[in-house]
């Protein structure tokens, strides 16, 4: 008797879960709200408020609504993607299949960074039409690379949360009312030191938190961030991001033998 | 064969009951987000969060305390699109994805009441968000409201509500004619933010955005509770009350006219309820 053989590959799940994610992004334009119209609102709004108050707020306005940009692919697109899936009822044979669902998100996670790059491109050409110049950037070569690194810390976090939102079904609340919370946890468009000093300890649990004062101290002179500097910064953006990333793993794996034995995965 | 034909007693509910039973329905079927979670999300979480975040960058901007309590009571009030336009705008969503706008469309419903119906609890909900929007601003960041002003504050923020629900079903109307409400009721939650007077007087803007600022009702609401808030004279509120309540009346009528183009379109091309 003829047997089927299951022939698959990660890389080819990742390929393919990335490419749906464009095909749907092209597909809906809801889309385009969280990851490049609701930035730009949001760069021209702090553009306003921050209007005579010197040449190196541009970077802010710049830095502050291309991260909100990726926070908002991150918590929409993440998220969405794990409801659609359950409401289609394609949750469950994506789990049962044998590539493990990680390589799926993966797939997405990267749709995530590259839409949010994109997002922060057309912050910065908006910004730059508007502002009739670029803000002055002392090493470009060193903040361009720092800030695709800032991206990889957010997707870090995309990661994490995919493999929350498939045990929960309240995706669309944390998506909801997390928005501005992230925003202001993760200091998108100020210091996190401008905050309470007891809530500095939850927003360094967030890898974008220390990269994005890293990039600040790297692009703003006389920038007061975190005492440590920039250089400890960036050992905290690469530990938590690591640390992160080497979690994921092990979250999706225990994720999917749990939901696997409850069997109420496709409950919506 | 014989044909059935409508008889003049047939059942046809009255305009009440139609107004009764979308507003207690509404929230359980086609609003979107208006689960209890969202509903408390929406009033206590959301208007907090927001107001904090823009208050922090004026106050990076150098921006004084003037100029925080000028951007936190326009979020305050401006948190009133995600139950009002947002959630209401997604009415037209719901019904297409959970296949009852055929249903919808063939009642003999009045469709007035249909509509203002579903407008009810997002009114409700509209209320209670900037409510507790102006209890934030005054507790946590100092705005001062005097008590005297409460009365016309009050109309304000009832006819701010009234005009931005009437908005949102005149998106929804809109939204008929699209795939999808998502993304109408998605750019009018942010637009607000940049047109509206919210974190800076709109005069700060180019006059053709200016123009667009003020065609949104969020504007002359605004306008509206920030007048109320000042003491200013009745009369100078009264007169940002007339625009409001135009913009509500406005709203309302185009909404429900779009209703009924779309739906003798759907009836006569039998496509207009494709998802």
């Amino acid at each position: 008797m003829a047997t089927a053989v299951a022939h698959y590959s990660r890389s080819r799940a990742t390929y393919s879960s990335l490419r749906l994610s464009v095909l749907m992004f092209l597909a809906d334009p809801q889309w385009l709200i969280p990851s490049m119209i609701a930035p730009v609102i949001f760069a021209l709004v702090s553009f306003e408020l921050f209007r005579g108050a010197g040449p190196y707020f541009l970077t802010y306005a710049i830095l502050g609504a291309g991260m909100m940009s990726m926070w908002g692919q991150t918590l929409y697109g993440s998220g969405w993607a794990t409801d659609q899936d359950r409401e289609f009822g394609t949750l469950e044979p994506t789990i049962q299949s044998p590539t493990p669902y990680l390589y799926v998100v993966l797939g997405r996670v990267l749709w995530n960074v590259i839409s949010g790059l994109i997002g922060g491109a057309i912050v910065y050409a908006v910004i730059l039409a508007v502002a009739g110049g670029p803000p002055p950037v002392t090493n470009p070569v060193a903040f361009a690379l720092l800030f695709v690194f800032v991206m990889v810390t957010l997707a870090s976090v995309g990661v994490i949360f995919a493999a929350f939102y498939v045990y929960t079904r309240y995706a669309g609340f944390i998506q909801n009312v997390g928005e501005f919370a992230f925003y202001i946890g993760t200091g998108c468009m100020f210091p996190v030191v401008l905050l309470p000093f007891y809530t500095n300890p939850v927003s360094l649990v967030f890898p974008p938190t220390w990269g994005l004062d890293a990039l600040r101290y790297l692009s703003i002179p006389g920038y007061h961030g975190f005492s440590w500097g920039f250089a400890w910064d960036l050992v905290g953006a690469v530990g938590t991001t690591v640390a992160y990333l080497a979690v994921a793993g092990l979250v999706f794996h225990r994720v999917e033998r749990h939901v696997l034995e409850v069997g109420n995965l496709g409950w919506y | 064969m014989a044909m059935a034909t409508a008889s003049p007693t047939a059942y046809r509910p009255s305009f009440w009951r139609t107004l009764w039973t979308n507003a207690v329905m509404a929230p359980r079927t086609s609003l979107g987000f208006m689960r209890v979670d969202f509903v408390l999300g929406t009033v206590f979480v959301i208007p907090l969060t927001q107001m904090v975040f823009f208050a922090f960058v004026v106050q990076l901007g150098g921006g004084g305390s003037s100029a925080i309590a000028y951007t936190v009571v326009g979020n305050a009030v401006a948190t009133v699109t995600y139950s009002s336009v947002f959630s209401v705008c997604q009415t037209t969503d719901s019904e297409k994805h959970q296949g009852t706008m055929e249903h919808l469309l063939v009642t003999p419903a009045n469709r007035f009441a249909l509509y203002f119906g579903r407008g009810f609890i997002p009114i409700a909900i509209s209320l209670a968000t900037v409510a507790v929007g102006l209890v934030y601003a005054v507790v946590l960041f100092g705005v001062s409201i005097p008590a005297s002003t409460i009365p016309a504050l009050a109309v304000s923020v009832v006819l701010t509500a009234f005009a931005m629900v009437g908005f949102g079903l005149l998106l929804g109307g809109v939204a008929l004619y699209l795939r999808t409400s998502l993304i109408l009721g998605n750019i009018f939650l942010f637009v607000g933010l940049l047109l509206s007077g919210v974190n800076f007087p709109l005069s700060s803007l180019p006059l053709p955005l200016q123009w667009v600022g003020d065609a949104l009702p969020l504007t002359w609401g605004l306008a509206a509770i920030r007048s109320a808030i000042s003491g200013d004279p009745l009369g100078t509120t009264a007169v940002l009350w007339g625009a409001v309540a135009l913009a509500a009346a406005v709203s309302f009528g185009a909404a429900v006219g779009l209703w009924k183009v779309f739906e003798r379109r759907a009836l006569s091309t039998g496509s207009i309820a494709r998802y």
